[in-house]
């Protein structure tokens, strides 16, 4: 009765295809003596009783060691081929949800330390720095100077241009003529009170943390 | 070998032009030989500064064109015989220019000049960016104000990229040079102190001329201001011409003397 044996990538299993007899029990007896009477016919089907279900019948058939199942929907309309094209779909969809995963990670990775430049230049008026990881940038922007960046930004000067960040997080110093944009949301200057600030997101809400309130000399 | 120096400021009005025929002026009075050349095609105003209106019979372009021979375009300055001067065009506009043409023309000087100073336009276009194109050297100009600083940080970032010195693998020399300085309102806070502005660009100093009204008269004049006693942006620009020419200058500290200058005579009177 064994009709295919498969593997799929994290499962095996082995399919069969079983003979049902489905029945309902109206009479008791006469139910008793028609499985006594046909009993060869029914051995090796597995019996599906659709409603009530008494102790007594439940015995018999448990003495009787034939294996039955109570109130259960049937597969039905289903032939081989469309169960193979069942599985065939799952297959596909299993293996593009791990190529998604597997993208993902590798985004994510990217973004936390695969990409990292390290710039001691400063950024002029009419530069755009487009930067896809991170970034530590040891000099100035200045006004009319634009960073795009999809990871992580340091500044280690102050910041007089625009900063667009959707990474984990900022450190920026104190920049009063900033106009700094992190993921979407436009951050306050007056709120980088102190010589370095990290500005992070954390359950959807920027944060932003006073890290250092004396100047730090980076060169040294 | 003379050396290009470009002056540029990417804000019109600073005193770009100003800036050119005082500082050739100044360093053919140190004896160098000095050709200005005026690179704002279409606009040309250098001439009238320098009081040459009337001579130009020939532009640079007709020269690049090969019209005519270099030597028939350039004029004389009748002030100081180290000084001459090369016109830019009044009828063509900046689409004329063309990168080798303006390589040799500017070898060409470079053969019988110390200096061969540009003039740049103002701006980031075209023009400016062939004007820096093969200098080795760029004199900021700005005044003490934001928007000034800003377009020279913008000049600059183009001088940086776009030069065929840095597509070579050099550095253009830059210095700046803080021009319309007014010591008072620098005192009060009003204007941009040169701390910050060098801060801001990050380049070298090479001098800062006070605002003088003097200026003005002297360009209508076409009678460099450099060229007058007694004037004190005259006076500026004949230590940064020394300085240009290798001369060490003390640098004059014009944002403050000013301001004690007032308060003794404020003192004298209380």
């Amino acid at each position: 009765m064994k009709i295919k044996k498969y593997e799929r990538s994290l499962l095996k299993g082995n399919q069969y295809s079983v003979k049902v007899y489905e029945t309902t029990v109206e009479d008791e007896n006469k139910f008793i003596s028609f499985f006594d009477n046909n009993y060869i016919l029914f051995k090796d089907r597995l019996i599906v009783i659709n409603g009530e279900l008494s102790d007594r019948i439940k015995d018999y058939l448990i003495s009787k060691s034939l294996i039955f199942v109570n109130n259960i929907e049937l597969p039905r309309n289903k032939n081989r081929q469309e169960l193979e094209l069942e599985e065939e779909r799952i297959r596909l969809e299993e293996e593009r949800e791990q190529e998604f995963i597997k993208a993902e990670l590798n985004r994510l990775s990217n973004k936390l330390h695969n990409n990292l430049k390290v710039l001691d230049s400063m950024v002029r008026s009419g530069q755009e720095l487009k930067i896809d990881g991170d970034l530590l940038l040891l000099n100035r922007v200045n006004s009319g100077a634009t960073i795009n960046i999809t990871g992580n930004l340091i500044i280690t000067q102050v910041v007089e241009g625009a900063i667009r960040c959707d990474g984990n997080f900022m450190m920026l110093s104190n920049s009063p003529k900033a106009n700094i944009i992190f993921h979407g949301v436009q951050v306050d200057n007056d709120l980088l009170e102190e010589k370095l600030n990290r500005i992070e997101l954390k359950d959807n809400k920027i944060l932003i943390t006073p890290v250092l309130k004396k100047e730090i000399n980076w060169a040294s | 070998m003379g050396i290009v120096i470009a002056v540029i400021s990417g804000k019109g009005g600073v005193g770009k032009t100003t800036a050119t025929a005082n500082l050739g002026l100044g360093i053919a009075m140190n004896g160098e030989k000095v050709v200005v050349v005026d690179f704002d095609i279409g606009q040309r105003n250098l001439d009238m500064i320098l009081g040459l209106e009337n001579r130009v019979v020939y532009d640079m372009v007709q020269v690049m064109d090969g019209e005519v021979n270099i030597k028939q375009a350039l004029i004389k300055s009748k002030v100081n015989p180290d000084l001459s001067f090369l016109a830019a065009s009044q009828t063509k506009d900046k689409t004329v220019l063309d990168s080798n043409k303006i390589k040799e023309l500017l070898d060409n000087l470079k053969k019988d000049f110390d200096y061969v100073i540009l003039d740049a336009p103002a701006g980031i276009e075209g023009g400016y960016e062939h004007t820096i194109e093969f200098a080795d050297a760029a004199i900021i100009v700005v005044n003490p104000e934001v928007s000034s600083i800003r377009d020279a940080d913008r000049a600059i970032g183009i001088l940086d990229s776009k030069s065929q010195k840095v597509k070579d693998g050099e550095e253009v020399v830059k210095y700046l040079i803080i021009n319309r300085i007014v010591a008072e309102m620098v005192q009060k806070g009003e204007m941009l102190n040169s701390e910050d502005i060098l801060e801001i660009l990050n380049i070298k100093l090479l001098g800062k001329i006070p605002e003088d009204r003097g200026v003005i008269d002297a360009s209508n004049q076409g009678k460099p201001v450099i060229l007058k006693d007694k004037s004190i942006a005259g006076e500026a620009y004949k230590r940064i011409a020394m300085r240009i020419c290798g001369k060490n200058v003390k640098m004059e500290d014009i944002e403050r003397v000013d301001v004690s200058f007032m308060n003794k005579f404020k003192g004298i009177f209380k």
